[in-house]
């Protein structure tokens, strides 16, 4: 078998075993079990729970204190009916009670917004097609002209948030009214109105990227940005959440540009460090989509010391709701910029010890989307420095991983193979290390993990094939005294790997062909 | 080309002509159609032609549709690799032009008729690889915008089927972010349109059950349809479970178990459309409860359920495959997940295994059929892996994923059912074989599998016992064509255990495993060689079991039985038994009266195959055999090759008269052996080929020239003088200058030259040396890979070991003054380390040992610096692994990747040389290079230590005198 696998040479012009050579060397060698993996296009949900929602309504909470709870209970297709109705009437009102010149026709005006506005507030599933239909919409611009007083702006801002909090078609009528709700965003309107045309815009925003595009070439992102900075802990909330909203990608411009504003980057910084949770978690949500798409936002966050502030909150808080967008940030933060991996999280310091100690607490929480958020982070940790690599490994981390890739639901499962397979391997970077690092390597064999990544190698999604048979390739050059085929094979691993020979993934395929010719080959020749 | 009608008219009158029986007519329209391609404007009018409403014959329409297909394959792609043997690629479609198809595709393909929409949306879903979603972004909104007014199902399933030809790539693609983003896209734009026409016909097929069922031919395309749903909701949920899928969940999952527990009209029962559905759905069910157990938990138990159920329903449709292993599929992801405990209770375990698992093991009559008709599929699928879609197969999976959990339940009830069934078998025989097939069946699938497809079967039963008690009456059974599925399952054990068995055991069947080699049922024969081919690579802790002595006895009744396999019909070409022939040719020393009979036989075959080659993995396994066969019968008595000569020459000859260009490779190495062989004076025939082997014509196919290479060397080895006369080496060094001027052959050429330097003197190269210096170097300034740097660095250790360092240096510099010492500083050293293989690793370092130890340019005082990292370069290239040391080089194309359709070089195993290194005499470079320099410092005392104390590096100088040490040498 030897001179099977000598490399290419003029003394051995043998050309099938340079076809060998090269896919090993393509796609075997290549390991890129050390790859640092982002998460920039969401597919999924956010999981952000009711609070945080892409869209909301804003509902009115007095009203439900005095007369909501029976009726909400009492909305079933008669009373559909009859809401409908009363939506109708009230947009007809308000239209004549606009068209209408005399003596207190400002109040009157205010009155028919005010209970337009109510019903629009009332129940989880409001007239909304009604009152477009009915002709709500040019009305309420008009209704936001400058000069009306500020108890108009409000309830004429909270009907369009309400609307806009609608499905997409509804969101879209609401177009002529963005102009004048981003102009109430500026300095001379007051706290109560700003607010909530940035919760009306948020809701827009939150449509997908085409408003948002419109959005951002109407100016939106300045006053937004400049409102995040108010200590008005509401104000900087909700213009948070908006913010997040509109810079969420895929696109990433949006991202970059707000960056770039003065006193973007102290504002969240500034955020994070007070007590109050729902402010840090909208924060932090801006942050993920920042760290996630803009390598210039990734680099000023890290720069100007955000990952002390987000390690903090990670250790300080039992809030599912701020942890999540707290580790997707850290976990992009390490993956996007090596900064924060070589200058922040240096091994050593007090703090690279909390990470992995709170991200061990995460991992064992019973919240399965901390397990697998906590998990692709340190998945991007253990694919840092060799020193980090032994950190993470004489840690707690280690035995959670390994009982997680046992027994815990796939996608956990796949990032702690990810975060083990890391341990393993040495950055290729660094020449004077070995490309194994053989004892992390045997002690995880040895507690038993390769069952669990060849179980994910007969998985149909092809990433967590490719992890397994990147493993599988780590035990059979890796282990000492070339220990390593025995063990694949005890573990039917040959098996799995043949399960590839035709596979659709052409990667995949040759490597797995290629391992098994190399390890598992007959024995062609005889005269070895 | 102008659309007009003319040219509409010839395109239709060509297309129809390509449809001809007749050569002369056809051949006339495909040049002219192919001409016609490379002009502008020519993919419109052909997709005009295919739109035209006139009444055009749907056969011009079909094949206009085809080649329509063929020429977006071949030319929508901007940068088409060059095509081999110097032919320009086809010029790619001009961007307007792009444009226009982009726009016409999707129309056209609606109105057409089904076998042309499906050319149609084979050529969009090529576009759609290079364009999609970003160079195209009006495609997906005009196919959301029609399927949302189609009414028609047959235009409904095109434009599905379209959608899902697209976004098939997201089944078996990374989650990267280009991926994600594209698929974000689709998303965005088609899951809710997606769900919208699943329920719409989700309804119109509850009507039309409801009322009587209606058209049985529209029920049938609805169901098409709402499979094409299912297969884009697989592609569209590969990645991750996405947003939108997550909140309809219920939608989705509500339908999808409709599906599984409705009975439809028969009408779509029997014909397997009904099934197809909802295999589409398990798949589905498959992939959700991989990927997102948490999500679809609540769903689980009744999937669970309802699937069981299916399995368990006997099917009125014929066969029910595809279902029944996308179901079990289903189950055995349950039963390896979080959730295993839905089959924790005994009566599920038991009812698993006997209503599902064994029932499918059972030989069916599909397997039966495929077994008498189709031999080499059912080889394949049966021991070499190819059967992971099979029923068989698919039901061991289960069985082995309820194990994961439940051992040693699960190993009870199969060891009963194993029992069970090879008793039921011994009470009555002829009757119920197929129990005794199936026992045998689970124990080898049951087993490990280990390195050399040997088997384990760990916990289940005792090999042996099985082996004794049920394997071998099969194999002493006297009929060799009685039940000939069950012999095949006895021999694939067999040969699977081999390992396991006794050697003084299984020595005893080897005449009863030949007998069957007479069987006529071509498994069994094919597995009867396959069985003894095993036996004899069997190893035992590294050495083989059976040595040539244990084997001679049976060599006359192997060799006559096996050569007797070929006249049984469709195994005149049995790659099995051939590559059996060729081990035992290669293992066994072969008696001189019966080598004469072989040659005969295998020249034979050889004429006959090159009549029509066919089968190329038989086609080589003959090479191997007759090579193996001239290998060992002449290593023990030369004389016997003149019955290879009158054998072989023949047949060689008319490989090379009649340009079977697929064998030359062959021919090469079979003549490159025997002119090895031979002694000198060479008969005319070969001096005749050698000619032949001069001819740069030769030379021009790449997967000729590592074969011609080998011959070449061959002939310089026996005859370097014939070379000297009549020009020969300038013709060679002719073809090394041909070589080296392409990446793609450089290797070879170094390879010939290499030849040249290793086995002529310096004398007779001598003429020639400043040429050939002057070739390398000008390449090495225009273009300075790795790859050839390290090919030259060879070639220049190769010169100086053989010939000395004084010619190397004085060569080099009478091409340039001082041109060694900067080679030396530029190229030598500094690439010193990126050679890699044993044999060259030695080369390399003993050639700069000797340099740094013999040669005054580098002994010079003025040259300390050279001399020290020199020996930096030498001590790293000794200790550090290959890998660090290496980078990929991925500058220079592989040849073997530019090899795919003409024929490719595969070397021969038993033709291959022993010798391939130039320096036998030295053993070990690090030993070389320790005595060198203690010599060296033994002459000057104190200078060369001192040196080395001073500028060595630390790591580098540890080693140094780690090595001293080893070889008891040193620096003074």
């Amino acid at each position: 078998m030897e001179d099977e696998h000598c490399s290419s040479s003029p003394f051995a012009a043998d050309f099938s075993s340079q076809k060998r050579e090269g896919i090993k060397s393509s796609a075997v060698h290549n390991v890129a079990v050390l790859r640092r993996r982002e998460i920039a296009i969401a597919i999924g949900k956010e999981r952000r729970d009711a609070l945080m929602l892409t869209k909301r309504l804003c509902r009115d909470v007095t009203v439900n204190n005095d007369e909501g709870s029976v009726e909400s209970d009492m909305i079933v297709d008669e009373g559909k009916t009859d809401l409908n109705n009363q939506t109708l009437r009230a947009v007809e009102n308000l239209k004549s009670s606009m068209s209408y010149l005399g003596k207190g026709s400002l109040q009157k005006k205010l009155e028919a917004l005010k209970s337009l506005r109510r019903l629009l507030s009332k129940t989880n599933v409001p007239s909304i097609e009604v009152a477009i239909q009915a002709g709500a919409v040019p009305l309420l611009v008009d209704c936001l002209s400058f000069g009306a007083s500020d108890e108009q702006l409000l309830e004429t801002a909270w009907c369009l948030t309400n609307i806009a909090a609608g499905r997409t078609e509804q969101t879209e009528s609401l177009m002529p009214a963005l102009p004048m709700l981003i102009a109430h965003l500026g300095e001379k309107s007051s706290n109560r109105v700003t607010e909530q045309c940035a919760w009306a815009l948020g809701n827009v925003a939150g449509e997908g990227q085409h408003p948002r595009n419109i959005l951002l070439s109407q100016g939106v992102l300045l006053p937004l940005a400049r409102l995040m900075q108010s200590d008005k802990a509401s104000t900087a909330r909700t213009s948070a959440w908006a913010l997040s909203n509109l810079i969420k990608g895929p696109e990433s411009k949006a991202a970059t540009e707000l960056i770039k504003i003065n006193g973007v980057s102290e504002a969240i910084l500034r955020h994070l460090k007070k007590q109050d949770e729902e402010l840090a978690t909208e924060v932090s949500w801006v942050v993920v989509y920042m760290s996630a798409l803009s390598q210039l936002a990734t680099s000023m966050l890290a720069r100007n010391g955000i990952i002390p502030l987000l390690v903090e909150k990670l250790q300080g808080s039992e809030s599912t709701q701020m942890l999540i967008p707290v580790l997707r940030s850290l976990g992009n933060f390490v993956a996007a910029d090596n900064y924060t991996i070589n200058s922040v999280l240096v091994v050593g310091q007090n703090m690279t010890n909390n990470v992995i100690s709170a991200l061990v607490k995460c991992l064992q929480s019973g919240h399965r989307i901390l397990k697998k958020e906590a998990g692709w982070v340190m998945s991007n940790i253990t694919a840092g420095s060799i020193e980090h690599k032994k950190l993470a490994y004489s840690s707690e981390a280690t035995v959670v991983l390994l009982h997680l890739l046992s027994i815990a639901t796939f996608e956990i499962k796949k990032e702690a193979a990810y975060a083990l397979g890391n341990l393993c391997v040495a950055p290729r970077e660094d020449q004077s290390q070995p490309d194994v690092i053989t004892d992390h390597l045997v002690s995880i064999v040895e507690r038993g993990c390769l069952k669990g990544f060849i179980s994910l190698m007969k998985s149909p999604d092809i990433e967590a094939a490719r992890i397994g048979l990147q493993f599988l390739e780590l035990v059979l050059r890796g282990m000492p005294n070339g220990a390593g085929p025995k063990l694949v094979e005890k573990e039917d691993g040959i098996d799995a790997m043949e399960r590839f020979q035709f596979h659709e993934n052409e990667e995949i395929r040759n490597m797995a062909n290629g391992l098994v010719d190399r390890y598992f080959g007959e024995d062609y020749g005889l005269d070895d | 080309m102008d659309c007009n009608t003319v040219t509409l008219e010839t395109l239709s009158q060509c297309f129809l002509a390509t449809l001809s029986p007749l050569p002369e007519p056809r051949r006339h329209a495909e040049s002219t159609i192919a001409t016609a391609a490379d002009q502008p404007g020519f993919s419109l009018a052909v997709i005009r032609l295919i739109s035209a409403p006139s009444a055009i014959d749907d056969q011009i329409r079909h094949a206009a549709a085809v080649n329509f297909k063929n020429h977006i394959r071949s030319r929508w792609s901007p940068s088409n690799p060059p095509t081999r043997d110097g032919i320009p690629p086809h010029s790619p479609i001009p961007d307007q032009e792009k444009e226009q198809i982009k726009n016409l595709i999707v129309k056209c393909m609606l109105s057409a008729p089904l076998r042309v929409q499906s050319q149609l949306s084979e050529a969009l879903s090529v576009i759609s690889s290079y364009d999609f979603p970003k160079l195209w972004p009006n495609l997906l909104p005009e196919l959301v915008c029609a399927i949302k007014s189609a009414t028609d199902y047959t235009v409904i399933n095109g434009l599905l089927g379209a959608v899902n030809s697209i976004f098939k790539k997201f089944r078996f693609t990374y989650g990267t972010t280009d991926i994600r983003l594209d698929l974000k896209y689709c998303l965005d734009n088609f899951a809710a349109p997606l769900l919208e026409v699943f329920l719409r016909t989700a309804g119109g097929i509850v009507n039309a059950v409801s009322s009587g069922g209606g058209s049985p031919e529209i029920l049938r395309r609805m169901f098409e349809s709402q499979r094409l749903c299912c297969r884009i909701f697989l592609s569209l949920n590969s990645v991750e479970l996405p947003e939108f899928f997550e909140d309809h969940m219920r939608e989705w999952m509500t339908e999808f178990r409709i599906y599984l527990t409705t009975m439809y009209p028969a009408v779509i029962e029997t014909d397997g459309t009904a099934d197809n559905l909802r295999a589409a759905v398990c798949e589905n069910l498959q992939l959700y409860m991989n990927k997102n157990e948490e999500e679809f938990k609540d769903y689980l138990s009744d999937f669970t359920s309802a699937v069981w159920t299916l399995l368990m329903t006997p099917s009125t449709s014929g066969s029910r495959d595809r279902l029944t292993i996308t179901a079990i599929k289903f189950l055995t992801t349950i039963s390896t997940s979080v959730h295993h405990s839905l089959f924790a209770s005994p009566e599920a375990l038991q009812q698993i295994c006997h209503s599902i698992v064994f029932p499918n093991i059972r030989a069916q009559d599909e397997d039966e059929e495929m077994f008498e008709m189709n031999y080499i599929e059912y080889i394949r699928r049966d021991i070499e892996g190819s059967d992971m879609e099979t029923r068989r197969r698919i039901v061991c999976e289960l069985l082995k994923g309820i194990a994961v959990n439940y051992r040693e339940q699960v190993m009870a009830i199969v060891v009963a059912h194993v029992q069970t069934m090879l008793s039921s078998y011994l009470s009555k025989p002829v009757e119920n074989w197929k129990d005794k097939d199936c026992a045998i069946y689970l124990v080898v699938s049951l087993s490990t599998k280990k390195a050399s497809g040997q088997m384990e079967a760990a916990h289940l039963i005792d090999v042996v016992n099985f082996f004794a008690s049920a394997i071998v009456p099969e194999l002493q059974s006297h009929d060799v064509n009685a039940a000939p599925m069950l012999k095949a399952g006895a021999l694939k054990f067999f040969t699977v255990f081999q390992s396991q068995i006794l050697k003084q055991n299984s020595v005893l069947f080897i005449s009863d495993v030949i007998r069957f080699l007479g069987s006529e049922s071509n498994v069994v024969h094919s597995y009867a060689a396959n069985c003894i081919e095993k036996l004899l690579i069997l190893k035992d802790n590294g050495l083989p079991r059976f040595s040539s002595s244990d084997i001679t006895p049976f060599v006359q009744s192997l060799i006559t039985n096996l050569f007797k396999v070929f006249q049984f019909p469709e195994s005149q070409e049995n790659h099995y038994v051939m590559k059996c022939v060729m081990r035992l040719l290669s293992v066994v020393d072969i008696s001189d009266e019966v080598v004469s009979p072989c040659i005969g036989h295998l020249s034979m075959m050889l004429s006959e195959v090159c009549k029509n080659p066919k089968n190329p993995v038989f086609n080589h396994y003959l090479f191997e055999a007759i090579a193996a066969l001239i290998g060992k019968s002449c290593e023990k008595n030369p004389t016997l090759i003149t019955v290879f000569e009158s054998n072989l020459f023949p047949v060689l000859q008319s490989i090379l008269v009649n340009d079977i260009t697929e064998f030359w490779p062959y021919a090469f190495q079979l003549f490159a052996q025997l002119v090895e062989i031979s002694r000198p004076p060479l008969a005319q025939n070969y001096m005749q080929l050698f000619e032949l082997l001069l001819s740069p014509d030769s030379w021009k196919r790449n997967a000729n020239v590592p074969a011609l290479a080998r011959l070449l060397q061959a002939y310089l080895k026996k005859v370097p003088n014939e070379l000297n006369s009549q020009g020969r080496l300038t013709q060679v060094l002719g073809i090394f200058n041909k070589l080296i001027s392409q990446s793609s052959t450089e290797e070879l050429g170094f390879y010939v030259l290499n030849t040249v330097v290793e086995n002529l003197n310096y004398d007779v190269i001598l003429p020639y040396i400043q040429n050939i210096w002057n070739v390398l170097f000008t390449r090495l300034q225009n273009q300075r890979t790795v790859r050839f740097i390290k090919s030259l660095l060879i070639f220049m250790s190769l010169v100086l070991v053989k010939h000395g360092h004084l010619v190397l240096v004085d060569s080099v510099n009478v091409v340039q003054a001082n041109l060694f010492r900067v080679i030396l500083e530029q190229v030598w050293i500094p690439n010193l380390q990126s050679i890699t293989g044993f044999v060259e690793m030695k080369l390399a370092a003993v050639a700069s040992t000797k340099l740094m130890c013999e040669s005054s340019s580098l002994l010079d005082d003025s040259a300390v610096q050279v001399w020290i990292s020199m020996l930096e370069n030498i001590v790293s290239l000794l200790v550090k692994p290959e890998q660090d040391r290496v980078f990929e080089d991925t500058d220079v194309p592989d040849i073997s990747e530019n090899t795919g359709y003409t024929p490719s070089f595969v070397r021969l195993r038993n033709a291959g040389k022993k010798e391939e290194d130039p320096l036998k005499e030295i053993k070990d470079p690090k030993e070389f290079l320790v005595s060198s320099l203690a010599s060296l410092s033994a002459n000057t005392p104190g200078k060369w230590s001192s040196v080395i104390k001073i500028h060595l590096n630390a790591n580098n100088k540890a080693a140094l005198h780690e090595f001293c040490s080893t070889y008891n040498r040193s620096i003074v």
